[in-house]
């Protein structure tokens, strides 16, 4: 460390944050794809010559640490074939991707003639080719089945595109808004790249290089003293998924031993069930990213998120589970599997760390509608952002947050404006609001989830679920009650009712159809007759825990009727 | 003798700035009075009227005084501390979460333990009516006034001060609002009222409601204090104009005020920007970097031709779509604690000791090593000066501190680590400036930055090496710079309409129907506010995206074009303005363009006042030379004795070579190894890196 001025180390710390920042605010002004823009369903990030993360802005925590293993792969992969102005693109989940319609452009940054860093960028992509557009295909087996596999490849090299190799790419992907998104993820890695270089200029190489390393070093002390404050021995917890979007009644378990050893914490998924036959499966990186965002809100939340974070978490899945599928099996689905693993390590670790974890949170169950905007004579895709999120668990001494959603976003996915969905679409907005009692009951309640409802406004309008938490509702912890289930149903024109499975496809949905949801809430801690009076009349007032449940669950004697 | 008087009411001083003609500007500052802060505004003044010479009664001065312009953080603080009015809502039925909800956010991902904001109206005084207008303001179901009616009986009932209306898709057809309105004046004569569409009549929901909501927060606290303010000057016998200080970097009447008391939200550090670019002009500059570093915070805005606008911003994390001056605050400033973090790294706020109890070196029992005390402990602050002598700094104890809390933990000496803080917190600086201008597309280093607060310019240097800016002008007025920039702003209104359209398919006469329309508005509130028609002016903005993004670019465009339908001109204007804020623009692949917004901005020009060019005295500075002291180098990393110049004694074309300080009552300033500094005709310090000569030629 004799080298390292600890002034100089702060300096760089607050540079790479302000490098990948800058990288996320261009990619999200200039894409297209509300995925992108509206979501936020990126993430940008720089790295050093062999790799290793050095600082990341996440925005999706989901696809948070899936950059650096790519990056070491394409090292290995291309090997010193790597030169100024190559622009690589990548999504293959078998060489360490994390779902195939996040597609990732890479571009090595040279100093000196010498390759020192990497500037990186992620997104969600509207579509990568496959069976069904946009991906989320309940009916498929193999990955063919659901996309356009991208190993390493070289989309410009040297500087220079490589139109045969471009054009292939997008001659297999339907929409051309993704060309365009993917030049606004290589714009953002063009912004870090400039940001490191001018950064090298003004402290050279060496000083670089040095710092890099002590930076590393304070980040993984940091996370052991977090470690370290866990009680050492084995916690195992596991967490049900239902329905592989094939076989009506099937259902899986996620199962997690976590062996913290003084400052070292090890998750081992080996007891986990076998792969599915569908398309819910994860794959290592999707899984690995679930358990360390996880983890991370269990910890100090000011660790800057480089390679020393991660240096003291080992994370072991192995190959041929339903969180690390087999070549060639379909995983597009694996994302979503996060609040499930999020369920099995909270439940781990509950008993040990009481004061730390947060009870379940609703999980995720999405609906996207396409179709036809007759008035605009366009086509429109709709994520239905708002209808998704429920509510977070509660922790000690902190009641969940109402409506963010499922645990891979913890509220970085936004709702579309009521005004610009219309706009988007043809639907017609009828409700969207917190959903009364749907909060697990405690001292500290959960979070409270929505009711959202809406009026189709295209004929033969497809719609797509994909989700979970229709079956077993968020769980409460020390007393604290569960929160709700999730529900959709829609109610056709002519009085009949249709209810998607949680992974369903239902074509031909009628204008006029009423659309309904019920994203549920979070689960509550403690007991609910201990919480303080005034607070659950407030809310009894404002008609989100009703009068029947303040009085039966939560023992208040006297209730003002909400109005 | 008329004089102009700006007043600016922050947290702990109100700044004054009294300029007439044929003499030089004066500033005062006395203690805020927080619980009516219009007593500090009435003991200020009487302080400036034993001043005069021979000394005036509060009667006669005010007697004298043609102008005041007035900046208040009343809003601000009513919003920041949650004291805000008790207000209903009526909004559509279905969707009276969406204030509450925020789009379902949580700012912390990580944090657990991040809580939402507490909604500016709780939910059962949020009421939902039926009656429904599609996406094209086309009426889908009629109002329900019995809803509405019951609504109003709800607020009766909770003596609510203040209501507001906002519903779906109102931006497209304003009856539905109107009609409730008309109601609520009828039932609720007395109740502060916010209709969505008449303060900010753009499409997007949560933006409208959210905005909606806080000006009827905001509105009777603000009514209020106007009430105090006016009926106090009015004891003295004002009849005077008086205008109150906006967001946007304007001013407006206070009746204008009154009933969009949101607009004076983020009005607090909205008079500096254009202050500054009145010091740039000194150089011939029509563009400046604006930075700000006061006791907690940092502020830093961009200026081209005039300050850059943004069309929406956040407060207390409440959305406000209203256009205002795009400043960046960083929580940097003199009172910035000084911590080591878990993972041995030295980091600088954002926690500040503040006023109270402050730096370590005030001696008011802060024990946490703050920027301030690494200022002192490294030279740059004068214990015996500070303020001008009135308060006397403990270096000892700032040694102590910084030695407890930051060089035994990384192992250094005092020194070094008071230079690391010092380092630390100009880089965080450094880097807030970064957010107004690489992040929006321009190069820090073509900008001359001008330096305010008391705190700013001993640290500006540092801040320049990090951007490579080679130019800085600390004003005599630095220490109070909004104050001046008061009596520097034009009344501003801003007006938007939303029209949804592509420009390949434009109907050009209904845009320009809708200029005409905000423009006769704008105009109305110009001659309300007695300005003459040769000083009303008139801008033209369009917010415009290609088509199927998500987020529009906002440019002017010159009225004619619209007028003429000249599409290609202003097709030009965007790709340019894209490519400029994102790096590149789809002209070539000929992309449709839509416009979502046009807004017009009606300015009226004030009277302003003119400050004297002073005589040119030489470049000899000896006869300013007080002393000297050792002061910290950071280019050699140690210190070394410099010459210390009184800034009251140097005069016009006075040349010092770095390194050096500079001391004022009000401020401190240091000139580092890498610049120079010349006294320019307004009596500003142009600080010049050594080998930009050239930029300064004029003042030399």
């Amino acid at each position: 460390m004799s080298d390292i001025d600890p002034i100089l180390l702060s300096v760089y710390a607050r540079a790479f944050r302000s490098i990948t920042d800058e990288m996320s605010v261009s990619l999200q002004q200039t894409a297209r794809s509300p995925i992108l823009c509206e979501a936020k369903d990126f993430v940008t990030g720089i790295y050093d010559g062999e790799g290793n993360m050095l600082e990341q802005t996440e925005n999706l925590p989901i696809l948070a640490f899936s950059l650096a293993p790519v990056c070491k792969y394409i090292l290995e992969y291309f090997g010193d074939d790597i030169h100024p102005g190559d622009v690589i693109f990548h999504n293959d989940v078998f060489s360490m991707g994390n779902q195939n319609n996040d597609v990732a452009v890479y571009k090595p940054i040279f100093f000196e003639d010498k390759l020192v860093a990497w500037s990186a960028a992620k997104g969600h992509q509207a579509d990568i080719g496959g069976a069904v557009q946009g991906g989320y295909n309940p009916n498929a087996v193999e990955v063919w089945q659901e996309a356009l596999r991208i190993p390493p490849v070289k989309v410009y090299e040297k500087g220079k595109l490589r139109k045969d190799v471009w054009d292939l790419i997008f001659a297999n992907i339907r929409l051309d808004i993704v060309q365009e998104d993917m030049r606004a993820e290589i714009g953002s890695c063009t912004v870090g790249e400039r940001r490191i270089i001018a950064l090298l200029e003004k402290y050279g190489l060496d000083s670089f290089e040095r710092h890099k390393e002590a930076l590393f070093d304070a980040t993984r002390k940091m996370m052991e003293a977090e470690i370290a404050t866990i009680p050492n021995g084995v916690y195992e917890g596991s967490a049900p998924v239902y329905y592989d979007g094939r076989h009506e009644g099937s259902k899986f378990t996620i199962r997690v031993k976590i062996t913290v050893e003084d400052n070292h914490v090890t998750f081992d998924y080996s007891d986990t069930d076998a792969e599915t036959n569908g398309f819910v499966n994860g794959t290592y990186t999707s899984s690995a990213s679930a358990t360390l965002l996880t983890f991370l809100q269990m910890v100090n939340p000011d660790i800057p998120h480089n390679e020393g974070m991660i240096h003291p978490i080992d994370i072991v899945i192995p190959e041929g589970t339903i969180l690390n599928a087999s070549y060639p099996k379909a995983t597009t689905y694996g994302n979503h599997l996060c609040p499930n693993n999020a369920d099995a390590i909270i439940r781990a670790l509950a008993p040990v760390i009481p004061d730390r974890i947060t009870a379940g949170w609703n999980q995720l169950l999405c609906s996207l509608s396409t179709g036809q905007d007759d008035a605009k004579n366009d086509k429109y895709v709709d994520i239905f952002f708002m209808g998704m999120k429920g509510g977070s668990g509660a922790m000690k001494g902190t009641d969940g947050y109402d409506h963010i959603g499922m645990i891979d976003a913890s509220g970085g996915v936004l709702d579309q404006d009521y005004e610009m969905f219309e706009q988007q679409t043809p639907h017609r907005l009828i409700k969207h609001e917190l959903l009364c009692d749907s909060a697990g009951a405690g001292e500290w309640r959960g979070g409270l989830g929505v009711e959202t409802v809406f009026e189709v406004g295209s004929e033969d309008t497809q719609v797509v679920t994909f989700g979970d938490g229709d079956f077993e509702p968020a769980f409460g912890l020390n007393g604290g009650g569960e929160g709700t289930l999730n529900i959709i149903k829609m109610t056709y024109p002519d009085g009949s009712e249709v209810v998607p499975k949680n992974k369903d496809l239902i074509l031909e949905v009628p204008k006029g159809t009423i659309y309904y949801q019920q994203a549920g809430g979070g689960g509550g801690y403690g007991d609910p007759k201990a919480r303080p009076r005034d607070l659950v009349a407030a809310e009894v007032r404002n008609g989100v825990i009703s009068a029947d449940v303040a009085k039966s669950v939560y023992g208040l004697d006297k209730v003002e009727a909400a109005d | 003798m008329t004089l102009k008087i700006g007043i600016d009411v922050g947290g702990t001083f109100t700044d004054f700035l009294v300029t007439r003609e044929g003499a030089d500007p004066q500033i005062f500052k006395t203690l805020s009075t927080p619980k009516d802060p219009s007593i500090g505004v009435i003991n200020g003044l009487r302080d400036i009227a034993d001043s005069m010479d021979p000394p005036q009664t509060l009667e006669e001065l005010v007697a004298g005084v043609d102008t005041i312009v007035h900046g208040t953080t009343v809003t601000t603080n009513a919003t920041l501390t949650s004291n805000g009015a008790k207000s209903g809502l009526i909004t559509t039925d279905g969707v009276r979460d969406a204030l509450e909800m925020r789009r379902g956010i949580r700012e912390e991902q990580y944090n657990n333990r991040y809580t939402n904001v507490t909604p500016l109206v709780p939910r059962y005084l949020r009421q939902g009516v039926k009656g429904r207008l599609d996406r094209n303001g086309t009426e889908v179901e009629p109002l329900n006034l019995d809803d509405v009616r019951k609504a109003i009986e709800i607020f009766k009932a909770e003596d609510v001060q203040a209501v507001s209306i906002c519903f779906m898709n109102a931006f497209a057809n304003a009856d539905h609002e109107q009609q409730a309105a008309e109601l609520v004046r009828a039932e609720l004569p007395d109740a502060y009222l916010t209709v969505s569409t008449d303060l900010l009549p753009s499409i997007r929901f949560y933006d409208r409601v959210s905005t909606t909501a806080l000006n009827s927060y905001v509105g009777p606290i603000l009514s209020h204090y106007l009430d105090q303010l006016m009926g106090r000057l009015g004891e003295i016998g004002f009849n005077g104009i008086l205008l109150i200080m906006q967001s946007n970097g304007g001013v407006m009447s206070p009746e204008i005020a009154r009933e969009n008391a949101a607009l004076t939200l983020l009005s607090g550090p909205a008079a500096g920007p254009g202050a500054g670019l009145v010091y740039a002009r000194a150089h011939d500059q029509e563009k400046c970097i604006v930075v700000d570093m006061g006791g907690t915070s940092f502020e830093a805005a961009l200026v081209v031709n005039s300050p850059i606008m943004v069309n929406e911003g956040d407060i207390a994390r409440h959305r406000l779509a209203l256009p205002m001056l795009g400043i960046h605050t960083i929580g940097a400033g003199g009172g910035s604690i000084g911590w080591i973090d878990e993972g041995g790294l030295l980091r600088m706020g954002p926690q500040s000791a503040g006023a109270d109890p402050g730096p370590v070196s005030y001696q008011k029992g802060g024990t946490l090593p703050a920027c301030t005390d690494a200022d002192v402990v490294l030279g740059y602050l004068n214990p015996d000066f500070f303020a001008g002598g009135k308060m006397q700094l403990d270096v000892e104890a700032a040694r102590k501190a910084i030695e407890e809390h930051v060089a035994k933990p990384l192992g250094m000496s005092i020194e070094e680590a008071a230079a690391g803080m010092y380092r630390v917190v100009c880089n965080n600086m450094a880097q807030g400036v970064r957010e107004i201008t690489i992040k929006r597309g321009f190069d820090p280093r073509e900008f001359p930055m001008v330096v305010a607060g008391g705190a700013g310019p001993i640290h500006s240097c540092l801040i320049c090496d990090e951007l490579d800016i080679p130019f800085q002008i600390v004003p005599r007025e630095s220490s109070i710079l909004c104050a001046v920039g008061m009596l520097m702003s034009d009344l501003k209104h801003d007006f938007v309409r939303t029209f949804v359209a592509r420009f390949d398919d434009m109907d050009w006469p209904r845009l320009q129907a809708l200029i005409e329309d905000m423009r006769s508005e704008g105009e109305k509130l110009l001659i309300e506010e007695r300005i003459g028609e040769d000083r009303r002016e008139y801008f033209i903005k369009l917010d415009c995206r290609y088509q199927k993004q998500y987020h529009e670019v906002s440019f002017v465009v010159p009225s004619e074009a619209v007028a003429n339908g000249d599409g290609d001109t202003i097709a030009g204007l965007f790709h340019a303005e894209h490519n400029r804020l994102y790096g590149y623009s789809l002209e070539d692949q000929g992309t449709p363009i839509e416009i979502i917004n046009v807004r017009v901005q009606a300015v009226g020009t004030t009277d302003k006042p003119v400050y004297a060019e002073e005589e040119h005295a030489g470049p000899d500075p000896s006869a300013a030379q007080k002393g000297e002291r050792s002061v910290y180098i950071p280019e050699r990393k140690d210190f070394a004795v410099v010459p210390v110049y009184d800034g009251h004694a140097l005069k016009r074309g006075n040349r010092i070579t770095g390194p050096a300080m500079i001391e004022e009552v009000t401020t401190a300033i240091f000139v580092s190894e890498s610049f120079d500094c010349v006294v320019d005709k307004f009596g500003s310090f142009a600080l010049f890196r050594k080998d930009r000569e050239d930029l300064v030629a004029g003042a030399l």
